[in-house]
């Protein structure tokens, strides 16, 4: 995709671009990522969603929508605050995305609203604790989960 | 909508058709299946976390142990990937073995396949044959790297170990025996009744079910989308040996059967042409013990398809987030759209159809409650696991 498609979507969408060697990164605030993924997956071409990433950063789970076109990649990046990981689901115009938001909502305890797969776990066991941390944030401590699932 | 409990037929998480465990949650009406509800996460081990504690170097161990019939595809992405962050040239011989390697282990993990759909479609013989014949190319392994399954073969900056003298010939041997062998199994998948019949317009999906699911490799080739990493993102010495992108456009499982062996038929094409081309030249360059800090996104063209890691650096002795999407969990939606509408007899055809790899895509969370206890797959344990398997081989 060009710089300049992306470029306007960031305009439109009060984004930013970065460039980072071939691919292009476009960070937008979490109320516009979805009419933002919408918009670069129906981009002329063949757009793939590759995975959705999640991130912890100390105080907010950094999300990237990573789409592949047939050049490089285009990544769309946003911010959840760990007080309110809520963000809206992209699988209704993206359907590959419901898997990969089920996995980052077990690992990281995002919620994706209007994915039907919230209610029930795709990797974690069920048995998993209630008042644990999600596995891959920082506050998860593998021995104090391991003796909360009496596994010690 | 709300069935009744005789429409339910519960397929996992232990059955024998599945070497992994898994849950698929099949609901019938009369015979036909009408919706498919998979639960994986049974033989999560924690991975992505367990590479946050271990060194750059050491993670490389513990990435090719994701798979075993994909293992160089794990370690040749996070290598490459973990390379892309530095401004290091890799010389040109390490990436024609690494291509080297990389189809050897296509051929073997298609041939695996092929002997699978042998077997569970009651064709035992096929089965033995294809695997007797696998054998030629795990000894091939064996002999360049020294081990048939987790290779430990590439390396930062480039392989761990040059090619043996007088590995060309041997390599241009077997691949000749290959391609004659698999000429036989496409004449027979070609004629035989019993594979036509289970696999002739089975599992029929459309392009617009793959543009809409994002599925990759041979299961998106076979809907007549031409995508392939090696031709449109090269990297090892794939931008100087392309692969010829082999499609279909029948989008069932026979399609899968040709596509899969004519790929073998042009891996065993790019490794006589990569022998015959190869450079000399050293097989690795020092690479920094510590990695700079920033951001890779790289991905390869694994056995079943588009395999991605990203890669997270701040400057640390370890690395800060590996993500991995292995291509099993990007076929998963589109193999139960495959399920839908066929009887449940179709069903182990359906799922080994799309090639599947459950251990490659349950990985990140450590707690599961169905696998041994020990969670820390610890430096001691892989060193114990890997003196008990050597000793074994030895007494056999």
């Amino acid at each position: 995709m060009s710089d300049q498609e992306l470029d306007s979507i960031a305009t439109d969408l009060s984004g930013k671009v970065v460039k980072i060697k071939k691919s292009l990164l476009l960070i937008v605030d979490r109320s516009k990522v979805h009419e933002a993924c919408e918009r670069v997956y129906r981009l002329p071409g063949l757009y793939h969603l590759v995975t959705i990433t999640g991130m912890d950063t100390g105080k907010s789970i950094l999300l990237y929508y990573h789409f592949w076109k047939g050049k490089s990649f285009t990544t769309v990046s946003t911010e959840v605050p760990k007080s309110d990981p809520r963000l809206p689901s992209i699988s209704d115009s993206v359907p590959a995305a419901l898997l990969y938001e089920a996995e980052v909502k077990d690992m990281f305890g995002v919620t994706f609203e209007g994915n039907p797969r919230m209610a029930s776990k795709l990797l974690l066991p069920d048995s998993y604790p209630l008042g644990a941390p999600p596995p891959l944030t920082k506050e998860a401590d593998p021995e104090k989960i391991r003796k909360m699932m009496e596994l010690e | 909508m709300e069935y009744s409990a005789e429409n339910l037929v519960p397929f996992g998480p232990v059955h024998p058709s599945l070497k992994e465990p898994e849950y698929f949650r099949l609901v019938l009406e009369g015979e036909k299946i009408v919706e498919v509800t998979p639960r994986i996460g049974y033989v999560h081990r924690g991975i992505e976390r367990a590479a946050q504690d271990r060194t750059w170097v050491k993670n490389i161990y513990l990435f090719e142990r994701i798979c075993g019939i994909c293992s160089f595809a794990h370690s040749l992405a996070y290598t490459e990937g973990v390379e892309s962050l530095t401004e290091f040239e890799i010389p040109s011989r390490a990436k024609y073995i690494r291509l080297v390697i990389a189809e050897l282990e296509r051929i073997h993990s298609h041939l695996l396949w092929l002997g699978l759909i042998g077997y569970w479609t009651g064709f035992d013989s096929l089965f033995m044959w294809i695997w007797k014949d696998r054998e030629h190319v795990l000894d091939l392994l064996e002999a360049i790297t020294g081990n048939r399954v987790h290779k430990s073969y590439s390396t930062f900056g480039g392989v761990r170990k040059d090619l043996p003298p007088g590995i060309e010939a041997k390599l241009m041997e077997e691949m000749m025996f290959i391609r004659n062998r698999v000429t036989y199994y496409e004449q027979l998948v070609k004629s035989e009744e019993t594979l036509i019949a289970r696999t002739h317009g089975v599992g029929k999906i459309s392009q617009e079910t793959a543009l809409r699911l994002s599925p990759v490799g041979p299961l998106l080739r076979c809907t007549g989308i031409a995508r392939d990493i090696r031709s449109e993102d090269p990297y090892a010495a794939y931008g100087e040996i392309p692969p010829v992108v082999m499609t279909s456009t029948a989008g069932d499982i026979e399609s899968l059967l040709t596509i899969r062996l004519a790929e073998v038929m042009d891996s065993c094409r790019m490794i006589v042409d990569a022998i015959r081309s190869m450079p000399s030249g050293p097989t690795k360059v020092p690479f920094p013990r510590i990695v700079p800090a920033g951001e890779a996104m790289y991905h390869v063209e694994a056995p079943r398809g588009e395999l991605f890691y990203f890669i997270h650096s701040t400057g640390a002795a370890k690395p800060e987030r590996v993500k991995i999407r292995t291509p099993t969990l990007a076929n998963l939606l589109t193999a139960v759209e495959m399920l839908k509408g066929r009887p449940l007899a179709d069903v182990p055809v359906v799922l080994t159809g799309m090639d599947p790899c459950f251990g490659c895509m349950d990985r990140v969370a450590v707690f599961d409650v169905d696998k041994s206890k020990e969670w820390y797959v610890t430096g001691e344990q892989l060193k114990k696991l890997g003196i008990e398997y050597y000793g074994k081989r030895e007494r056999e």
